[in-house]
């Protein structure tokens, strides 16, 4: 990665940590709002695959983790996963249906969920699933899957990608 | 050749983030959570004015979408709202005199009145930021007074606890969240019990109510301002929504609401007053 890349991808962090805390905790649907810090790991692992899916969860999951009332390095444990796992059972290519995209987000978005609940609760949050898990998976998985095909294109220019040459994901997988 | 090194870096990566993610995660649980404060109050220090200027422009956009997606729920939580203004009216005159009942009983054990103690009023700027913690994040810090495990009151009662204070800003954890506990007293025999939060949007759950115990609805619940206890005394807390005892139950099943609208918290007063070590 060079200079820019990273510079880039900074800026498409704090563009979303803004919208998490101006538009997203404002919108409200059955006691849950959107958690939108969450998708970065995923578009990145489609798009970029497993490693950089990875590390994009864990420094998104870090500075989720310093607005958060939470133990601090759960979002990051839990990003890195998602990441890495999304990036490695993905085959995922520019040329793959457009609807792929939102499914991996709503599924991914839903298994984060459950894991941050379930980590929690091994880390002494036991309130953690006493949550409507139901109602937060619901919420943040559509959210993230109607804003994962403009995340994803923010994603990719901000790891510099030529379009040409498809995603990063095909790049890193060689 | 390539593919298998390209994986090993891969997983290499992946395993020193999740060890790095587990490490932080085990410092901040151990006590190493001043690091994790100092980061969270840089955070926040950096952080406000950004969201303060943001927040001004988009937050008449959000507030649309939001009108928007809770429309029905809004006309719902009208037509509650009436409801609970009808119930608070008959419930005033009989909080008058359980006010002086228990203004009469502290006397005689000499113990402090809320009235006695100096508050700090904050706007209140976040609400809720995960959706697994009930918490708000108000703009006052260790600079005006406030300290972790001050008591927060407003809109009619105990609001919650400060668990984080940095220096212009602090985060409450709320009366409902899953971790909250406080101690209650109430009715004639001063009965003590625990109001524990069971969680955002859900009532709370009364506990250690002995059987038979004298109960109504609507009765409302102090803080009891025990020896040790996280709360100085007589801060209404919640009033009883229904009661029941199961026979051959060790405890009364109570279930209450927050005293305080936990949904209009534009303002709230941190009470300077700190738990004993």
């Amino acid at each position: 990665m060079t200079g820019g890349d990273v510079a880039r991808t900074g800026l498409v962090v704090l563009l979303f940590l803004l919208v998490q805390q101006t538009i997203a905790l404002n919108i409200v649907v059955a006691g849950a709002h959107p958690d939108v810090l969450l998708l970065l790991p995923i578009v990145t692992g489609l798009g970029a695959g497993p490693a950089r899916g990875a590390a994009m969860g864990f420094a998104a999951g870090i500075v989720a983790d310093l607005f958060v009332p939470a133990p601090f390095g759960l979002s990051a444990l839990v990003g890195t996963l998602v990441g890495f796992a999304v990036g490695s059972l993905v085959n995922y290519s520019s040329r793959s249906p457009w609807w792929v995209v939102p499914g991996v987000a709503l599924t991914a978005s839903a298994a984060a969920v459950m894991l941050y609940a379930v980590l929690g609760a091994v880390l002494g949050e036991e309130q953690f699933l006493r949550a409507d898990l139901a109602a937060i998976v619901l919420v943040v998985g559509v959210a993230n899957a109607l804003l994962s095909l403009p995340a994803l294109r923010l994603v990719i220019w901000s790891f510099g990608v030529n379009r040409e040459r498809g995603t990063l994901a095909a790049v890193g997988r060689r | 050749m390539a593919r298998p090194r390209r994986s090993r870096r891969t997983l290499t990566v992946v395993v020193v983030l999740v060890l790095v993610s587990i490490a932080i995660i085990t410092i901040d649980e151990r006590g190493g959570s001043r690091v994790s404060s100092d980061l969270r109050n840089a955070a926040s220090r950096v952080f406000a004015p950004i969201r303060k200027g943001v927040d001004d422009v988009l937050r008449p956009i959000g507030n649309f979408f939001a009108g928007a997606v809770n429309y029905g729920s809004v006309a719902q939580e009208n037509a509650k709202l009436q409801a609970t203004l009808g119930r608070l009216r008959q419930q005033q005159a009989e909080q008058a005199y359980e006010q002086r009942q228990l203004r009469q009983m502290a006397a005689l054990l000499h113990l402090s009145y809320l009235g006695s103690l100096q508050t700090v009023t904050a706007q209140t700027v976040t609400v809720n930021v995960s959706n697994f913690v009930a918490s708000i994040g108000i703009d006052k810090g260790t600079a005006d007074g406030v300290a972790l495990g001050m008591p927060v009151v407003g809109a009619g009662g105990l609001v919650g606890q400060v668990v984080q204070a940095f220096r212009h800003s602090a985060t409450v954890r709320l009366l409902t969240d899953g971790r909250s506990k406080v101690g209650v007293s109430f009715g004639r025999h001063a009965t003590q019990a625990v109001v524990n939060g069971e969680g955002s949007g859900d009532p709370l759950a009364v506990d250690f109510v002995p059987p038979g115990t004298p109960m109504r609805k609507g009765q409302v619940l102090f803080t009891n301002g025990l020896a040790g206890a996280e709360y100085p005394n007589g801060i209404p807390v919640a009033f009883v929504t229904s009661y029941d005892t199961v026979p051959g139950a060790s405890q009364m099943t109570v279930v209450a609401q927050p005293m305080a609208n936990l949904h209009q918290l534009t303002y709230v007063d941190v009470v300077l007053w700190e738990p004993a070590p």
